[in-house]
């Protein structure tokens, strides 16, 4: 009796299983899902879904689901690095930061994407900065998605009240802040807020001083340049500024979102930050200065010429997906000149072609483009290294240190320096 | 068929013993297995080449010379020695509370379970976030109470880890106390009532009859609190990233900084190889106590 009613069952889910898979392999001969991930909250992921519906309207039979991440690099590189390390297949296109197609390419988790896209001239079009970031031993390892740089962001309205011009050099500005600090009296106003915590944004707080005194990183080979006294005297620009009371006395613990939002609620003259806070400043329903923002670029050290931290956002495919036609063919659809004049017009981020800074549409919502590019053309790209991970946080450590005054300039700067001379060379 | 019912009784015991076993090789041996077999080569999977090199005994050679290896190990033990104590104490007088009788036992039985059921990393958050400079509760308080100056804590290395200290005593503290608490509730009512018979009071009861009954829980607690507290990754994380600087990074960070940011699996696995020892060491320690009291 047992064994007949386990007979019976045994065929019942025989047929059951046959029903099943027959239901799933029907429709999946039409229809590719491609799974991207799409970068945390300020690289747009509502923007990128309008894109990625378009394209879904043109191309039927694809699917397009979107994964969101940290808000921060390098939260999403631990994000990523733990993915793409796992060889999942999950994911078929990534959105990553200039700093990563190095590191990713070399480990062998992007796919090359040359045969794709018609090898590396695909990347002559992009500014010079992009082209050669996504260009990894002479492969194309990503697209350019959208650009990004950092701005020197100050109070239009507060700079004329008190008569002050755009300040040109690190001196100048420390000037014109504490001016416009006598002259307010509100306790909450800080003159100058820059990302001192120990996060992505302050190895960009370390190399700006820096680069603006003329000397390099790195060569072009990656080893490392570093020339300590010039560090040292960047970072001590740094602390003069917080002993004199133009940047606040914890500025090590001061992160990106919280020099948007203090600047963003009026408690700020200067502020260094992406391109993405103008969007931000001009269009968030609590913001306090709209109307009051000015852009300019970053001053230079005394001597020295305005240098900025470029970054900026690529799509990847990865070497693990199973649709990479597909993903390539999306990723070359987010790559184009229309995909970046979309993005810049919606959201405010910057255009990897020169053509789009230039372009009547953008330039009504964004004037301060038209400036923007030879800022971004001047601008570094930290350094390319397969050890990225590594060098960002060797240098926003010791960053981060020295501003909380837990080691001297001197001391960071030769931490930096021992231990990067084994990592880059 | 017969012989299944009517084993011989080795067989059925192996035969019993083999899922547990199966289980206990998938989630202990191999993974442990793999670990120590990675240590014993160069894996930096951003290096390049991407060559598996053996390399033996040398990344355990270098973890030794790392000045960061012993920081974060000494981070990391400090962090042990002033918070199984601390959460020890704090836990026994949340139980012995707890196990008081009297009306409203289950509001502090309650809110004994609100820490722990928080996740590790929102607990490090939400402390963040009271002890930062401008924003936070602890700074806020000390202003009306008159202090002049905002005190930095998450940016003074000492002040850092007192705080972080004191998160993981808040957080864990509940955690033991449950634990005591099972064990207090064991005691039997008869033994405190022959202490009062002989005119024992509160104070020596607690010393002579809760306390050495309690010894058994005690030791099960601090097996836990002591393998979680060499662990120690979710609050320091969460609230100082191991800053200032890498001036509270303890062990777990380093392994997690070394794999998962500089993809250096072989130098990570022969750093968490010696966490593991570490654990083992404990463990083996608190096994031979136990040994002892039975």
């Amino acid at each position: 009796m047992k064994r007949r009613l386990f007979g019976q069952s045994l065929s019942a889910l025989t047929t059951a299983l046959c029903l099943a898979v027959g239901l799933i392999s029907l429709p999946a001969a039409a229809d590719t899902k491609l799974r991207v991930f799409s970068g945390g909250q300020n690289q747009r992921p509502d923007l990128m879904r309008k894109l990625f519906d378009s394209y879904q309207a043109k191309n039927p039979g694809v699917t397009i689901d979107i994964e969101t991440g940290g808000a921060t690099s390098e939260l999403q590189r631990q994000y990523l690095s733990t993915v793409l390390n796992a060889k999942d297949t999950a994911i078929d296109i990534y959105m990553i930061d200039i700093v990563n197609p190095a590191q990713y390419f070399n480990a062998g988790w992007l796919e090359p994407l040359d045969s794709y896209v018609g090898g590396a001239q695909a990347l002559k079009p992009y500014l010079p900065v992009y082209s050669q970031a996504n260009l990894v031993n002479g492969k194309v390892a990503a697209m350019p998605a959208f650009a990004d740089a950092m701005f020197m962001y100050y109070r239009k309205d507060l700079l004329e009240k008190h008569g002050i011009k755009e300040p040109k050099t690190w001196d100048e500005l420390a000037a014109s802040a504490k001016k416009v600090l006598d002259a307010e009296k509100n306790p909450n106003l800080q003159g100058l807020s820059i990302q001192g915590a120990p996060i992505e944004g302050a190895v960009c707080t370390f190399l700006l001083p820096y680069w603006s005194q003329g000397k390099q990183f790195n060569d072009a080979a990656g080893k490392l340049t570093l020339d300590k006294d010039t560090a040292v005297k960047g970072l001590d620009m740094w602390l003069k500024m917080v002993d004199s009371g133009v940047m606040k006395k914890n500025i090590a613990e001061v992160t990106t979102p919280i020099t948007v939002n203090e600047f963003k609620a009026g408690q700020v003259v200067f502020a260094i930050n992406w391109g993405f806070a103008w969007d931000v400043f001009k269009d968030a329903a609590d913001s306090q200065v709209k109307g009051k923002v000015g852009v300019m670029p970053l001053p230079a050290m005394a001597g020295g010429k305005s240098a900025t931290c470029v970054g900026g956002w690529q799509w990847a495919v990865s070497a693990f997906s199973k649709n990479k036609q597909a993903a390539a063919d999306l990723v070359k659809f987010m790559s184009t000149t229309d995909a970046s004049k979309y993005l810049a017009v919606e959201g405010s981020l910057l255009p990897v072609f020169q053509s789009v800074y230039n372009d009547a549409d953008v330039l009504k919502q964004a004037p301060w483009f038209k400036d923007a590019a030879n800022v971004i053309i001047a601008g570094q790209a930290r350094p390319i290294s397969s050890q990225y991970g590594q060098v960002s946080d060797v240098v926003r450590t010791n960053t981060n240190a020295a501003l909380a005054r837990t080691k001297t300039p001197a001391e960071a700067v030769a931490d930096i320096d021992s231990r990067l001379t084994r990592v880059m060379r | 068929m017969k012989s299944w019912r009517d084993p011989s009784e080795k067989t059925l015991a192996l035969l019993l013993l083999a899922p547990a076993f199966f289980l206990i090789a998938l989630i202990v041996i191999y993974p442990v297995g793999k670990l120590i077999y990675t240590s014993l080569f160069d894996m930096q999977l951003s290096g390049g080449a991407r060559a598996l090199e053996f390399v033996g005994l040398r990344n355990f050679e270098d973890a030794l010379k790392d000045k960061e290896f012993w920081h974060a190990t000494r981070n990391t033990l400090l962090i042990t020695a002033i918070t199984v104590p601390g959460a020890l104490v704090v836990g026994l007088g949340l139980a012995l509370l707890a196990n008081w009788p009297f009306r409203y036992k289950w509001v502090v039985r309650l809110s004994l379970l609100l820490p722990w059921a928080l996740p590790l990393s929102f607990c490090g958050l939400i402390f963040a976030w009271f002890f930062h400079t401008d924003y936070g509760i602890v700074n806020d308080v000390l202003r009306l109470l008159g202090a002049p100056e905002p005190t930095m804590w998450l940016l003074n290395p000492s002040w850092a880890m007192a705080a972080i200290c004191l998160t993981i005593i808040w957080k864990t503290s509940s955690f033991m106390a449950l634990i005591l608490l099972a064990g207090l509730q064991m005691i039997p009512r008869s033994l405190y009532e022959a202490a009062q018979v002989d005119g024992a009071t509160r104070w020596q009861q607690f010393w002579q009859v809760t306390l050495p009954l309690l010894v058994p829980s005690i030791v099960v607690a601090l097996i836990f609190r002591t393998l979680t507290a060499l662990q120690t990754f979710d609050i320091p994380y969460t609230m100082t990233k191991g800053g200032p600087g890498s001036s509270t990074e303890t062990l777990a960070m380093l392994i997690h900084k070394t794999t998962i940011d500089y993809l250096d699996l072989g130098y990570g696995s022969a750093l968490a190889v010696f966490m593991f020892l570490m654990s083992m060491l404990v463990t083996a320690v608190y096994l031979r106590q136990i040994g002892k009291q039975a």
